[in-house]
Formats: C-alpha cells, structure tokens, sequence
C-alpha cells in the first residue's frame, strides 16, 4: 500500500488542524501532530528482504536438515530423540555414553508428581481446552525456583569464571557461591533429598559411564561448602544433580532449561488426560471461594456514585515522603503487587541470575 | 516449608514421597538405573506397561523424525514470542500451544480411524469398506481427511512413508495401518477420479498411524508429537535470543527484519476523522444504516 498521496494527507491533516483533537495539538508535544503521514511504510528495497534465518535446521520440499543431517536418515540409521537434542543445540552427535546419561536423565525428570506443571495442567484442563494448551501451560511452569535450571547453570559459570580469573580454588569458590547464595531456591543443595537417593545415584550414574565433568565437580564443592554453611541438613538435590549433569553434557543453561521443561511436559499430558477422565469440566462461575479462607476488608457498602469524591482516596502522592508512606501502607494490600520486587531484563544471552522475590 | 501440592488429587500416574518417586508402580530411579529407554517410559507412562523392544524402536523413530521440522507454524511461534525477550519457556509453551486443528492434528487423526473402525465394528465392515466410506464421507462433505496433505512438503512428506515402512519392518502391522494404508489408496483413486492433482500422506497420517498401533490414545499421540516438537522449537527460540534481534525489527540490519513497518500490507478501511464526542451518536447511527462496517466484521 505504501504512504498515502500528498494531496489526501494534506486534506486529512488540515480538517483535523481545524477540528482540533485532544491535547494532541500541545505545544508541549516535540512534533506538529497534523504533518504526520498515513499508511504504511513501503517496501525497504535497500536491503536484502525478510528471510527466516536459522543455524539449527532447513527444510525444503522433500527432505528435512538439522545442523546439516537429514532427520529421516538420522532415524533410519537408529538414532532418536536423545540424539536430534545434542544435534540442534549442540551441532553433533553424542557419544553412547551421553546418550545413555541423557536418557537417565530425562527419565527422571519425565514424572514429578503433582507438583507445579501437572497443577496447572490439570488446572487448564478442567476448561475443556486442547491437550496442547495444558502441555504448553506447564512448560510455563518452569522458573527461576522450580526447575531453575538456568539459573543454576549460568550461576556455576560466573563462579568458575570467577575462580579463573582470581585464581581461587575450586573449594574457596565454592565457599563464595554458597556464602552468596546459601537460601536461594536455585543452588542445588537443600534438605529436599535428604531420604530420596535418586540425585546421588544420578551423578553416581555420570561417573560411571565417564560424562561427570567440572560442573559435578564443582557441585560437589558446593554440597559441601553448604553443608558447613547450614544449620539444617542439607544435601544435593535433584535440581542441582540433574542441572549439573546436563552441563557437563554439553547443553548451556538455557538449552537444559528448556529439554528439560519439555521433558515434564509429556508427564504433563497424561496429567490433562487423567483430570478431563476423573473430573471432567468446569463452568464459568462453578467453583467457589469460601469465605473462610478470605482475609481482606470486611464485607462494607458501596458508597453512593454522587459521593464518590467523599470516599475516594487519591493515589497521588505529592512529596518523595507521602510517595515513602503509601508504598509502605500498601504493602499490606495483599496482591497489589507492592511488596514484589523484580528486575526484568533481556533474559537473551542468560538469565535467571536477576533479583525477584518479595521485598 | 509445607510439601503439600498446590492441588489435591486422586491419581494413578505417579507419587512422590520423601524417599522416592513412582510412576505406575515403578520408581523413577529404578527404571533408568535398569537401562529402560525414555521410550519406554512414555509406555509406562502413558500406557502402564513396559513396551516390547519393536514398540519402543517404533516409537523411537516417531519421535526423533518429528522433532525437528525447520520453520513451521510452532517454530514461528516461538521466535515470534522470543523477539519480545520474555523468559525462555514462554517461547516453548506457546510453541507446543500452535499444535491444533490443523498443525500436527494428531489426536483428530486418532479420533477419525477410531470413529470409524467402531463404525465398522458394529455393522460387520471390513477395515478396507471402512476406509472408503471414511474417504467418501469426508471429501463428499468437503472436509479435509486428516493426515493427508502438507502444505509444505507438496509431493509427499519426507517422514511419512518411511514411518510406514519403519512400521512394517518391524511387522508392528495392525489394524490401523490397515485401515491408513486402506484410507491412502481410497482418497488417491478419488483425488485421480475427479482430476485432482496428488496429495500424500503426511507425518500425522502415518507418525500416529503407527503411535495408536503401539497403543497409544489419540491424545496421548497427540501430547507425544506435539510436546517432543517443543525440544527444537526451544532450540530456534534461543538461537534467536542468543544470536538474533530482539523486537524483529531493527533497521540496522542488513536484512529487513521480521516485523520491520514495511512488512506490513494494510488492506483495512481508509484513514478517517476520529468522530468528536457531541457527533458520536448521529456519527454511529448513520455508519449503521450505511452497513459499511459489515464487510469488515470478522
């Protein structure tokens, strides 16, 4: 379509000029609002067109190519998904052995009882939806606590780069990453395994077949260093054996983190399965919320709509100390957010190494 | 700390105790420690046995051939959602989420073969009138018979006659791949008979073809395929994220980007005069009577 011709512009402009809009015309505004152009941009014939660009795969016709192999020849030739994972985020194709560690892997990581993803799963399942939106909730489900596999990994690897570069011991960084980070749900050590020896016999399995690596290594460092840290038990657990394996696997943070919420994700579809078997659905307005479980304001009348400026409260603070003292009083508003700190930033490169939690 | 799960459920699938986990009777830990497959541990899962070794190659080969599948509707879906920069498993959940009628419709596949082999079972049909009654009810009444066509891979898709085959290597050949292969000559001879061009069967026809021989429902097929997708669409996801633009739109680039403003074509009503308020109501009647509006509803 391109920009619309002068002559329209102009007309619509100066009709708009002379009806006046809001405060669009404000002195104040950096920009003459009626000499803006309508329609679309036209076509950048300078540069080279939009292509979808990717180093992972291509498809054409007739056949299908990650990182260079053909998948219909990768499967003919009796390799299967645990392979096709180290060729699109790894570019290879992994030794038997890493193939069985993955597999091991990606066994236990497959069920996890009713915890977060098969929750929400089961959740959405009960509005009647397709089995996908649930498999694609509980992948959601996946953060910088539970299944922090991200901020595990890229922790471990600012630690070791910190060893490298102060030329610590393996021991003194360690002592620092737990000193950090000694109550953060990502560590990998917490009393959660104290019974369960699935973590160990996991990273016992990694030594045996020759894929531990310096992040088992270091996670041992670190198991240790929290154990003199803490005045609980504590203990690996299944976060920081699953993540540390994947990493002396060769997967980044990231790569783990994702393999391994879609991992969950199949555990999750028979979770949906079994909820819409037992259960069934649920309409809008069904469910209940008992008053018993409610702690907000007593039940009070609405004021009349012509006495709305009695009752209403401004929010606008007009000094740095009244601003001070509303954002403290509304920390007891419970779900208005005040008492939730975050710092949201561009999780590209690496993530899960930024604060959020509660103030 | 409370253990306690945020949901209380009665289930068969699995528990968790301090001590171990268990899924359909056997620990977790257990079974991989005893060399058992991911593979086989869709069948426990799914399925509550342990799947004979044909089953789980079968099942091997499935899901290796459709994880990775280059730029389709989920893949777009997660780097679309990525050039916003959220947390990385948002691209993966929305990624998984395209999956429906149309992209990798594996549980409707499911349900149309069962549908009409119970059909068949209660009027005394074979498999073979069954296919060819599915075939002429569906094409009789416009509807695209599930399973067959791609728009991409136009002559035939790369993956689905070797899933056929791979089926029948290892005489995993039951009723469904009769009925599929039933179902394939029928609508060929019929696209012919009316001079239509030729439309092969794709991965959904044959990859849950043989995911209901192995015993899996139409919705644990479905959650098979759809989920072991997620795994390559997260890897298009970060390499955008690692190596890519954030937005999608930078006119830095050497190439014009994936939602730079000229890639947008507006083919919507012409630019006009916002109504002021005192005009609102005449303004609305009129552009009601006038009908205008109705061409655009959607």
């Amino acid at each position: 379509m391109g920009y619309l011709d002068k002559n329209r512009t102009d007309a619509l402009n100066r009709e708009k000029r002379e009806r006046g809009i809001g405060n669009l015309d404000s002195p104040k505004n950096p920009f003459d609002y009626y000499e803006r152009e309508y329609g679309t941009v036209p076509q950048d014939e300078s540069r080279a067109p939009f292509r979808w660009v990717s180093e992972v795969s291509y498809k054409n016709v007739h056949r299908i190519v990650a990182r260079g192999y053909d998948t219909t020849e990768l499967m003919e030739e009796g390799y299967g998904v645990i392979e096709v994972l180290f060729v699109d985020y790894q570019a290879r194709i992994p030794t038997v052995e890493e193939e069985k560690m993955l597999n091991y892997v990606m066994i236990m990581t497959l069920e996890d009882g009713l915890s977060s993803p098969a929750a929400i799963s089961r959740i959405v399942a009960r509005s009647k939806t397709f089995l996908t939106q649930a498999c694609g909730a509980a992948i959601m489900a996946f953060g910088h606590a539970y299944g922090a596999y991200s901020a595990f990994g890229n922790r471990m690897d600012g630690y070791l780069k910190k060893m490298e570069e102060e030329d610590l011991s393996l021991e003194e960084a360690a002592r620092q990453l737990v000193a950090d980070n000694l109550h953060d749900e990502a560590l990998g050590v917490s009393n959660l395994m104290l019974k369960d020896p699935a973590a160990q016999r996991m990273v016992a399995r990694a030594e045996k077949l020759g894929v531990a690596g310096k992040y088992i290594e270091f996670q041992k460092e670190v198991v240790k260093a929290a154990q003199k840290a803490s005045e609980e038990p504590v203990d690996l657990d299944m976060l920081g054996a699953t993540a540390a394996v994947m990493l002396d696997l060769g997967f980044t943070p990231e790569a783990t983190w994702s393999i391994l919420a879609v991992t969950r994700s199949f555990g999750t579809g028979a979770h949906y399965i079994e909820e819409v078997e037992r259960d069934g659905f649920l309409r809008l307005g069904e469910q209940l919320s008992p008053k018993e479980d409610y702690d907000g304001p007593e039940d009070r009348p609405v004021p009349p709509l012509k006495d709305r400026e009695q009752f209403a409260r401004s929010a606008v603070c007009k000094s740095p100390a009244e601003w001070k003292e509303r954002f403290e009083r509304m920390k007891e508003v419970r779900g208005s957010g005040f008492s939730i700190v975050e710092e949201i930033e561009d999780p590209s490169k690496k993530s899960g190494t930024k604060k959020v939690g509660r103030l | 700390m409370s253990r306690e799960p945020t949901l209380k459920r009665k289930t068969a699938l699995s528990y968790k105790t301090e001590e171990k986990t268990v899924m359909r009777g056997y620990s977790l830990s257990d079974l991989a420690e005893e060399g058992y497959s991911f593979y086989d541990a869709m069948f426990v899962l799914f399925q509550d046995r342990i799947p004979t070794e044909k089953e789980e190659k079968m099942l091997k080969y499935e899901m290796g051939v459709f994880l990775e599948h280059s730029m389709s509707p989920s893949a777009v879906g997660a780097i679309g959602v990525s050039a916003g920069r959220p947390n990385l498993p948002v691209c993966v959940a929305a990624a998984v989420s395209t999956f429906g009628g149309v992209h990798g419709p594996g549980a409707a596949h499911g349900y149309m073969l069962n549908k009409y082999l119970e059909k068949g079972f209660k009027e005394g049909k074979t498999v073979d009138e069954m296919a060819k009654k599915l075939v002429d009810d569906y094409m009789d009444a416009g509807r695209p018979v599930m399973g067959m066509g791609q728009p991409q891979h136009i002559d035939s898709d790369p993956r689905a006659e070797p899933i056929h085959l791979k089926q029948e290597e290892l005489e995993l050949e039951g009723v469904y791949l009769e009925f599929q292969r039933a179902l394939e000559k029928y609508f060929h001879a019929r696209r012919k008979e009316e001079g239509r061009s030729y439309v092969g069967v794709n991965v959904v026809g044959s990859g849950n073809t043989a995911l209901m021989e192995i015993g899996f429902s139409p919705n644990a097929g479905w959650c098979i395929g759809s989920v072991v997708r997620g795994f390559s669409c997260a890897a298009h996801a970060l390499f955008n994220m690692k190596k890519g633009r954030a937005w999608g739109a930078s006119r830095n680039e050497p190439m014009v980007q994936m939602i730079d403003l000229s890639m947008i074509k507006y083919v919507g009503p012409e630019d006009r005069i916002v109504p002021k308020q005192e005009e609102r109501q005449e303004y609305a009647k009129k552009q009601k009577e006038e009908g205008e509006y109705k061409k655009w509803v959607i």
